[in-house]
């Protein structure tokens, strides 16, 4: 007898989903694998390892942007409040700085190898932080930054901006960053695993890239839509890309990308691909879409497994947990999930 | 992305504030945050020190204009706008509209192009009016001594005349006279300290030619011939239905030729075999258009378009748009 998979069943039988009250603006788990959801009513929504949810007040007015802490546990996030706070896994609220009402900290970011260094932008500046809360240094950058990354070692930062973007080392005593340029507006940025590839997204629904090691530049276009989400496979062999209606996967292997016609994966139903998120040790792509699908996307095979329905709003969230056995994704609508991907005896 | 984009009810009014330095645009936006009118606005501001209000919805941001890289050399867009809106939409507590201020010498043409080319802008926003604050004693030097007071004029949807306390009868004639002279279709307020109630100029639809051309006095639409450098508008009529494959050829070739020199082009169109009116509008190169309400029931489907611009040839405008009529 045969059964009939539901694009809802895996959400059915192995997710856990809220309605909550505002945009999802990010999802973030930490490295012992709680996970947070980030909202534009200024809250955050922690689920504890273990499923216990619980909702704090982070900021007055939007949050903006979440990342996991550089402790083993707990959050940075960033509001249009002007404020860069910690959320700690009992849902403790901290200042690490406050820049003032009207001064937007939009992007967050944390190294994830123990270092313990923090980071945010506001404006044109980015505020680098050490774990205890610390001003270590602040950079500024030619206009406003509109992507921040830290690469794989916690060693470097890189910061998008108008007409390219810029690689900073953390522990430099000179302030000069490795200029990246490349004309235009750049909105978004990501580094490959191995800190060799930086690469933005572009106004103009395409993507750019540099390869440090010898000045490279590549382009990577052909999006009917701005990318959004940029996620490097855990082996660096691919990029992820939001902006088209399939998951547009670049081949940062074999010579790749230049001159390489992308794989996309998932496509054909004309709705766009919002959000990416590599799983951290398979060759594996979650993907979100401007109706609300999510689905996971074997790179190899390329087999499609619906993860859930449309209907609840475009995605806005996407994150897998470091085991890779969860996966958290939110929607435009309020809508928030954790699908459990774990081996079940 | 047409299945995230809002239905136009929904979309959040814009209003783009302009106005040379001293002109009285901070004095109004303050009444607009202060005043007691039930609506709540998101502002954009750009010196927030001359502001003397505390409101969480009022963001700072620097003007930052960048060129597409589409080849278009007059293709500006601020792509710091883009951001705030993005950033303003996710924000639970929803506003009646947004202002966005732009400093006393700005071009507003990247303000307005921003809103037209950029997909998830235009999915949540409309563009409701460009609104100029004019100081009518001190415009005279300004026009002499700045391309810019030309072009916010020119731009403008709404005027407000502001300080007509400072002059006299006759002056602010002859002010008037000169606006009109750059732009014939905007519809000016008088004002002393800016003192415009607030319902009449913010999400008033400005743009809908038929009520702006309500506005326009017969005796302005004149029929002298203009070129040379000064701006300059015009009006054209047709009563035959338009033929919208003739119409996008001819206006995507002129706006691909002169966009430079065509500061603002809007129309309303009727187009052959067609119940709704067709809302056509352009900022330089860029140009948008969508259907709106149906025509009024009885009332002639006369279509018209408008062109304020510099080195405008009269002829040769009426000639090419007669060349869209239906046949």
């Amino acid at each position: 007898m045969s059964q009939t998979i539901t694009p809802d069943r895996l959400l059915e039988e192995r997710g856990e989903t809220r309605t909550l009250d505002g945009f999802v603006v990010g999802a973030a788990y930490d490295r012992s694998g709680n996970l947070a959801f980030a909202l534009g009513d200024g809250s955050v929504h922690i689920v504890r390892k273990g499923g216990e949810w619980q909702k704090v007040a982070a900021h007055e007015g939007a949050a903006m942007a979440i990342a996991a802490d550089s402790r083993a546990a707990g959050w940075v996030t960033g509001g249009d409040d002007g404020r860069f706070v910690r959320v700690s896994t009992d849902g403790t609220v901290s200042a690490i700085a406050e820049f003032g009402m009207m001064k937007w900290v939009e992007h967050v970011a944390a190294t994830t190898d123990g270092k313990g260094v923090l980071a945010c932008s506001v404006g044109k500046a980015v505020h680098v932080f050490d774990g205890a809360g610390t001003k270590l240094k602040t950079v500024q950058h030619p206009s406003s930054v509109t992507g921040l990354v830290f690469d794989a070692k916690g060693k470097r930062f890189a910061a998008s901006h108008y007409n390219g973007a810029s690689v900073w080392f953390v522990a430099s005593k000179t302030d000069n960053p490795r200029k990246l340029e490349w004309k235009g507006s750049h909105i978004g940025i990501a580094m490959s695993p191995d800190g060799d590839c930086v690469v933005t997204a572009m106004q103009e629904n395409s993507l750019h890239g540099w390869r440090l090691s010898d000045g490279q530049h590549m382009r990577m276009t052909g999006y009917p839509a701005k990318t959004m989400a940029l996620s490097f496979t855990k082996n660096g062999k691919w990029l992820a890309s939001s902006g088209a209606d399939s998951i547009v996967m670049w081949p940062f292997h074999g010579g790749g990308p230049m001159g390489k016609p992308p794989t996309e994966l998932a496509g054909g139903d004309g709705v766009n691909c919002t959000r990416v998120a590599a799983h951290p040790t398979h060759d594996a792509i979650a993907a979100g879409f401007a109706d609300g699908l999510v689905v996971m996307a074997d790179i190899n095979s390329a087999r499609i497994l619906p993860v859930a329905a449309a209907g609840r709003g475009p995605i806005s969230a996407l994150a897998w947990s470091p085991d890779g056995t969860h996966l958290a994704f939110g929607t435009e609508a309020g809508f928030a999930a954790v699908v459990d991907f774990s081996k079940r005896s | 992305m047409s299945e995230t984009k809002a239905p136009e009810g929904e979309l959040v009014p814009v209003t783009v504030l302009t106005g040379y330095l001293g002109a009285g645009k901070t004095t109004l936006l303050n009444r607009i945050l202060t005043e007691n009118h039930g609506k709540k606005y998101a502002v954009v501001i750009n010196e927030f020190g001359e502001l003397g209000v505390d409101n969480d919805l009022v963001v700072d941001t620097d003007e930052e204009v960048f060129e597409m890289n589409n080849g278009c050399i007059c293709c500006t867009v601020r792509g710091d706008l883009i951001r705030i809106v993005g950033g303003l939409m996710k924000r639970r507590d929803k506003f009646d509209g947004i202002i966005v201020e732009t400093t006393g010498l700005a071009n507003p043409a990247p303000v307005a192009q921003t809103f037209f080319v950029d997909e998830d802008v235009r999915a949540k926003t409309r563009l409701d009016a460009i609104i100029t604050v004019v100081d009518a004693k001190h415009l005279p030097a300004r026009l002499a001594d700045s391309h810019e007071a030309e072009d916010q004029i020119a731009f403008a949807d709404v005027i407000v005349l502001n300080k007509m306390d400072l002059v006299s009868a006759d002056e602010a004639k002859e002010v008037e006279a000169t606006i009109r002279k750059i732009n014939k279709f905007a519809k000016i307020h008088h004002a002393t300290k800016s003192d415009v109630p607030i319902a009449e100029l913010l999400n008033q639809g400005a743009f809908d030619l038929n009520r702006v051309l309500d506005h326009t006095p017969d005796f302005l639409t004149d029929n002298e011939h203009e070129h040379n450098d000064d701006i300059a508008s015009m009006s054209f009529e047709l009563e035959t239905p338009i033929d919208p494959e003739r119409f996008n050829a001819w206006i995507g070739a002129l706006l691909a030729e002169k966009g430079q020199d065509l500061l603002r082009t809007k129309g309303i169109l009727s187009y052959a075999g067609e119940d709704r009116r067709f809302a056509f509008q352009a900022v330089h190169m860029i140009a948008d258009g969508d259907f709106i309400g149906p025509w009024k029931e009885g009332d002639p489907r006369t279509s018209r378009l408008v062109f304020i611009g510099r080195n405008l040839n009269r002829p040769q405008l009426r000639r090419g748009f007669e060349s869209c009529q239906m046949e």
